[in-house]
């Protein structure tokens, strides 16, 4: 018998994907996907750097002053201005209630739709997804009359069954983000159907066993539902982080973006838009810019690395 | 064969879609047709060059002023076949900042319009110089009265406006509510004074203005604002309503001043406007005899704004303009002088006027059709807009037009006589960082109106220290 050989011989051959063919396919491929890649580089990289240059500079509408390179002074100013970090410190006390909010409640909603004891579900997935669609600056104006602390119907409301002081709900520091949460919930629609998709998606099979093994509703929801909806509940808190970074638009159309009662909805997105387009200052509103892209990775980052411990893809386990 | 023919329909769906990513206009404009910038004509081609008019960063935006906007384009462009107006009409919320990214990203428009002294300060030197333009076309300024073409040539920026309309603050009285009340009508003259119920004659001030808005403000009850059993959280009539839609125009009313010092870069806040800041507060929180702001804000009990438009108010002071949504108002409306402070009376004047922006592509054609707002166009311009006429031999004619619009005999004479008490400096003169600013004094204004038990000192020294931190960055 021919002894085995300590090595074997490394085969030579061609790599996969190397050849002309492989090549060819290649080049298409590049080719198809080249109306995004012009798209990145001309709507996003490009602005990007040019706002990265921006920020060393003394860029603003009238120009008054000849265009100059000033260095870190931007960056300088960023660490001593107190509206920056108040207004940081607004978006994260408003996320602090959003967030939870925006994840648990379609999601709640969505376990009541997907019951298999619920009449009509087309129906009330119809009317969850409903406001979702209405216009958005139609919707705030909707709420703003709704939520009037004097002639607001939910008021009305309150005081019918005893409220004797309802909330000033757009007035009161306190009541604000209440008030902006409540708004908000008007478009989880798109958050309910992601759910719902999700939670269609596990197999039955699981139910079934978990209930021969005794368990009972809420195990099942501990121990089946969540950790096989973990993928869903982590993609909408990476797409409500995003959003509640970049909120500004109601506070905008609410209150014209002056940041009232007491600042409290001077959130930092709205402030870089007032600082680009109502100050004019373009060179600090790149820097304010800047600033919330590295936060938002930071954060993106932080939350993809500690998804290694609750988010469960079925496939990799 | 096939192979080949898919990876041709493939190429030619993958050019199709570069071609509309890269095609198409840079910035379109949230309302209006919109525009791809003007055209330059060639020479001798007979292109047709297009002027943007952008609006609306002072009046211009509400539904019966744009109808007569359009009619006075549609005029144009029937008879100029070498220039075509295209508008651009843009809420005056937004209409600050939509022109900010539009100047910004180098599509400026030509001409924006009708645009006040304040909206021309908050894009500080955009505006073209129009001297030689002017000149080149031999436009006639002795047309207008006498001052009104200087008030537009700046210092270091030229001739950059032609006088348009002007105007007055007055007085808006409802006449029956005043009956009801059992009170006399204000004096239409300045200087008269006032005669109380009891027959004493009063100076026409703020003083004595608080006295009749207690007395005019009713709540749901029929008790006024005197009465021990007065509810001030069910008020159906309130008594007076200020001008709040700046809170420096809100202080203009009590006397002429700025926030900026004679050195042009400290903060100060004027003795009258300090004055009227606290008037109103108190006015609005102690007395109830003003509205408070969430329910000015509400569309249910303020449905157009200007509460003296739904009759929700006995008097109002307020800019002639204002004129546009008081249909509402009945017909038992009159306009009387306005109040006195501390002995000096001051009506605050706005301005307007359309200018054309220095970026402009076309500014010979630009400078074309802005005289023709000024001019063959003005009269309907100035109906829609309210506003009174910079130009003498227009001014009969205007009024003549209000009474056929209010043919129940407003004394049209108190907003000429007004003219002579106008803000001199105005209101919305310089400030440095002007935009920065604005919106500082906003917020002020905004807390001012809807958050009671303020320390009104502790406020003010916070305002001033904010806009003097602003100011020292510049």
């Amino acid at each position: 018998m021919a002894a085995i050989p300590a090595t074997l011989p490394r085969r030579r051959g061609p790599r996969l994907g190397s050849g002309p063919l492989a090549r060819r396919e290649a080049l298409w491929g590049y080719f198809f996907l080249s109306p995004w890649i012009l798209g990145f580089l001309a709507f996003v990289l490009v602005p990007m750097v040019v706002t990265l240059i921006f920020t060393f500079t003394n860029v603003n509408l009238s120009q008054e002053e000849p265009l100059a390179f000033v260095g870190l002074e931007n960056w300088q100013r960023l660490l001593t201005d107190s509206a920056t970090w108040r207004s940081l410190l607004v978006t994260l006390k408003f996320a602090a209630i959003q967030l939870p909010v925006m994840m648990i409640v379609p999601f709640a909603i969505a376990l009541l739709l997907n019951s298999p004891h619920l009449r009509a579900s087309g129906l009330f997935r119809v009317l969850f997804f409903l406001p979702y669609v209405v216009p958005f600056v139609a919707g705030v104006f909707v709420w703003e009359a709704m939520l009037n602390s004097e002639t607001g119907w939910v008021n009305a409301v309150l005081q019918a069954v005893g409220v004797e002081r309802p909330p000033n709900w757009l007035n009161d520091t306190g009541w604000i983000y209440p008030g902006l949460v409540i708004m908000g919930i008007w478009g989880i629609g798109g958050g309910i159907i992601v759910n719902l998709a999700g939670l269609k998606s596990i197999p039955s099979e699981l139910y079934d066993a978990a209930r021969v093994d005794g368990a009972g509703w809420w195990s099942q929801l501990r121990h089946v539902t969540i950790p096989l909806m973990s993928p869903v509940i982590f993609f909408i808190l990476i797409l409500g982080i995003v959003e509640v970074l970049q909120y500004f638009l109601v506070p905008l159309v609410l209150k014209n973006g002056n940041g009232e009662p007491g600042g409290a909805t001077l959130f930092y997105n709205l402030y870089l838009y007032k600082t680009f387009y109502t100050f004019q200052n373009m060179s600090y509103g790149s820097t304010l810019a800047w600033l919330l892209f590295l936060i938002t990775l930071a954060v993106t980052f932080v939350v993809f690395r500690l998804s290694r411990r609750w988010v469960y893809y079925a496939g990799e386990r | 064969m096939r192979s080949n023919l898919r990876s041709l329909v493939g190429l030619l769906a993958v050019m199709a879609l570069v071609a509309a990513a890269c095609g198409g206009s840079t910035s379109p404009s949230p309302s209006g047709p919109g525009g791809t910038g003007s055209i330059a004509p060639s020479e001798g081609t007979g292109e047709v060059v297009e002027i943007r008019w952008y609006c609306c960063l002072g009046g211009g935006g509400v539904p019966g002023q744009i109808e007569v906007e359009d009619a006075v384009v549609e005029a144009f462009n029937a008879s100029h076949p070498n220039i075509k107006i295209v508008r651009e009409v843009v809420a005056y919320q937004a209409a600050r900042d939509q022109l900010s990214t539009e100047i910004g990203g180098g599509n400026s428009p030509d001409i924006v319009g009708p645009v006040g002294v304040g909206g021309s300060e908050a894009f500080h030197g955009e505006w073209l110089d129009l001297t030689d333009l002017i000149a080149a076309n031999n436009y006639d300024l002795t047309q207008y009265a006498e001052g009104t073409v200087d008030f537009y040539n700046v210092g270091g920026e030229g001739q950059i406006g032609l006088p348009f309309a002007v105007y007055p603050t007055i007085l808006f009285y409802q006449k029956e509510m005043f009956a009801e009340a059992g009170l006399n009508e204000p004096p239409h003259a300045y200087g008269d004074q006032y005669e109380m119920p009891d027959g004493t004659m009063v100076d026409w001030d703020y003083d004595t203005i608080d006295e009749l808005a207690k007395l005019l403000t009713v709540d749901a009850n029929g008790n006024n604002a005197t009465d021990a059993a007065f509810d001030p959280d069910n008020v159906e009539q309130y008594g007076f309503e200020p001008y709040r839609d700046d809170i420096r125009g809100l202080g203009a009313n009590f006397g002429a001043g700025s926030v900026v010092a004679a050195d042009g870069s400290t903060f100060q806040v004027p003795e009258p406007w300090d004055a009227a800041w606290r008037w109103y507060y108190r006015s609005m929180w102690d007395d109830h005899t003003v509205m408070p702001g969430a329910l000015f804000d509400s569309t249910d009990y303020n449905p157009e704004g200007y509460p003296f438009c739904t009759s929700r108010v006995a008097m109002e002071v307020n800019y002639l303009w204002s004129t546009y949504c008081l249909g509402g108002a009945g017909e038992t409306w009159d306009v009387a002088a306005v109040p006195a402070y501390n002995g000096t009376t001051t009506s605050p004047l706005n301005a307007d006027t359309f200018r054309i922006l220095k970026d402009s592509k076309h500014p010979d054609e630009a400078f074309e059709v802005l005289a023709y707002l000024l001019g063959d166009a003005s009269a309907d311009l100035l109906q829609a807009y309210g506003g009174s006429p910079a130009r003498p031999d227009q001014l009969d004619a205007f009024f003549e037009g209000l009474d056929t619009e209010y043919p129940f005999g407003v004394d049209w004479q108190v907003a000429k006589d007004s003219l002579a008490y106008a803000d001199n400096p105005n209101w919305e003169g310089f400030m440095p960082a002007y935009n920065e600013t604005l919106d500082r004094l906003n917020i002020f204004g905004e807390k001012l109106r809807v958050e009671a038990g303020l320390d009104l000192d502790a406020e003010i020294d916070t305002l001033g220290s904010d806009i003097q931190a602003i100011w020292d960055r510049q």
